[in-house]
């Protein structure tokens, strides 16, 4: 009944759905999504306890150069992707100084160039936020007898909402990226399982095979994740990011 | 000017400042100034604005060091201390500002940061977990001193200014502190307000804590005072008891600032 209410209004018959001829298994998709999550994530989380140590130290400390730090932070936040890509597949690479550990083509290097892609972004977010905590809750912090980790706990907590707006901005940022993943990850799927394929760039692929439902449908999968992401941290933060 | 007319109580208990200058040539913002707190009184630091009273709070508070001049607590240079021994030191000290620079946060855990920071990390991540209730009658002892009984869940957003400036106030004394340094706290609130907030000092003196208070306010420092110490362009000019000062100060710019001819 819905589906044919859908389908007299000009909606597609979500039966429709179900109807397309995959040309892959379930596994192949829980697999995808594994991939793309376990990269973003764990390259974020890394990325945020860097960032805010940055972001904590460039804040508060004066020293000379400043000003070019805050604004070379700045510009790592348009940082293009594909040049990230290329100069991590240099560094993992044989030539490179990481070659002895053998990191190209792996997820270890998908990470590494997701870190270097959302630090910035986590950093720079992170820093206007921090530096925008009243100078007097920093000063009250410390004459209540904080020491210098007490004061930066109070900032911390205080800049929180701004901190979890750069942490998923960063977030955006990684799981979105095609263009480096692509580069240093190779696009790799063993026995009908994904190695370092993406979704991004499993949909990168679909797309140029000209399967756009299936295309669409890896869209839909990776718009619904960051939603729920978007969702949970949102809840984390009491609904005031 | 040297604080003289100190009282001679307890000299172990003293916080004061000897020869402190600060700022160089036209910045100097206090020069050579000399002055103390005993345990059970009040001093207050008065003047005109923008004459160095936030700053010798602040050093006070060992906030920063003075460039020249030594900060005693209980006889010993807190700066020739280490950080752990100076930071034992500054735990004694409890300061309120002219804002009330309360955290985003309940008012609970505003009045009970400080005992919160005075414990070990394993006892503070014990209370980070849901239902720990501690520190909660030594929040509500403070609070029902400012008037703020049965406030604790509410968020310092909701507050109003002269409430803000009472949670400060209690937070500074949730810890117990031995010298309590107020810079202005009742310049923006109204009369009711400072009202509570007076009482409140009233009440720290009479636990013996030492407070300095820094105020423009001369009806404030002649209410609440035991001294006054008047400070004009970064110099302290006269330091004696609060009925002989506002009487007959031994300086005449004392008195042009007591009958509101001082202009700055």
């Amino acid at each position: 009944m819905i589906a044919s209410f859908l389908a007299t209004h000009g909606f597609v018959d979500p039966t429709y759905l179900f109807l397309i001829d995959f040309p892959f298994e379930r596994e192949y998709v829980q697999s995808i999504v594994w991939v793309s999550l376990y990269v973003s994530l764990i390259a974020v989380a890394l990325s945020t306890l860097f960032s805010l140590a940055i972001a904590m130290t460039v804040g508060f400390a004066e020293f000379r150069g400043k000003g070019f730090v805050v604004a070379l932070i700045n510009t790592g936040m348009g940082f293009p992707s594909v040049v990230v890509g290329l100069v991590v597949l240099f560094a993992v690479s044989n030539q490179g100084p990481l070659g002895t550990f053998n990191l190209v083509f792996t997820r270890e290097a998908m990470i590494m160039s997701q870190f270097v892609l959302a630090t910035p972004v986590i950093t720079g977010v992170s820093l206007a936020a921090v530096t925008s905590v009243d100078e007097g809750v920093r000063d009250a912090a410390y004459v209540m007898g904080g020491t210098r980790i007490d004061v930066a706990l109070v900032v911390l907590k205080d800049a929180r909402y701004g901190i979890m707006t750069a942490i998923l901005a960063g977030l955006g940022r990684a799981i979105s990226e095609v263009g480096s993943v692509l580069i240093v990850g190779g696009n790799i799927v063993s026995d009908g399982t994904s190695v370092t394929r993406t979704l991004t760039t499993a949909i990168q692929l679909e797309a140029r095979q000209g399967r756009f439902e299936t295309a669409m449908l890896l869209g839909a999968i990776l718009v619904v994740l960051v939603l729920v992401i978007n969702g949970i941290v949102l809840r984390l933060g009491g609904g005031r990011v | 000017m040297t604080d003289q007319l100190a009282p001679s109580t307890s000299a172990h208990q003293r916080l004061e400042c000897e020869g402190v200058s600060h700022g160089f040539d036209e910045n100097r913002v206090l020069d050579a100034v000399t002055v103390g707190v005993d345990p059970g009184e009040i001093l207050a630091i008065i003047g005109p604005s923008g004459t160095g009273k936030s700053t010798l709070l602040r050093i006070m508070a060992m906030y920063h060091a003075p460039e020249s001049g030594t900060v005693r607590v209980a006889d010993r240079d807190v700066w020739s201390l280490t950080e752990q021994e100076r930071l034992s030191i500054r735990r004694r000290v409890g300061m309120v500002f002219q804002e009330a620079n309360l955290f985003d946060a309940s008012v609970r855990q505003n009045v009970n940061y400080g005992p919160r920071i005075r414990k070990q990390w394993r006892e503070r991540f014990r209370e980070m977990l849901p239902l720990t209730t501690n520190g909660s009658a030594t929040v509500t002892e403070q609070l029902e001193l400012v008037d703020m009984g049965g406030t604790e869940q509410r968020h310092v957003s909701s507050l109003s200014g002269g409430e803000a400036q009472r949670i400060a106030f209690a937070r500074a004394m949730a810890y117990e502190p031995d010298f309590l340094l107020l810079d202005e706290p009742t310049s923006d609130l109204d009369p009711r307000n400072t009202a509570v907030i007076e009482d409140a000092v009233k009440a720290a003196r009479d636990a013996d804590i030492a407070i300095a208070f820094a105020t423009h306010d001369m009806h404030q420092a002649e209410r609440l005072a035991d001294r006054v110490a008047v400070m004009i362009d970064g110099k302290l000019i006269e330091v004696g008891p609060t009925e002989r000062v506002f009487t007959n100060p031994d300086d005449g710019r004392t008195q042009k600032f007591i009958d509101g001819e001082l202009v700055y």
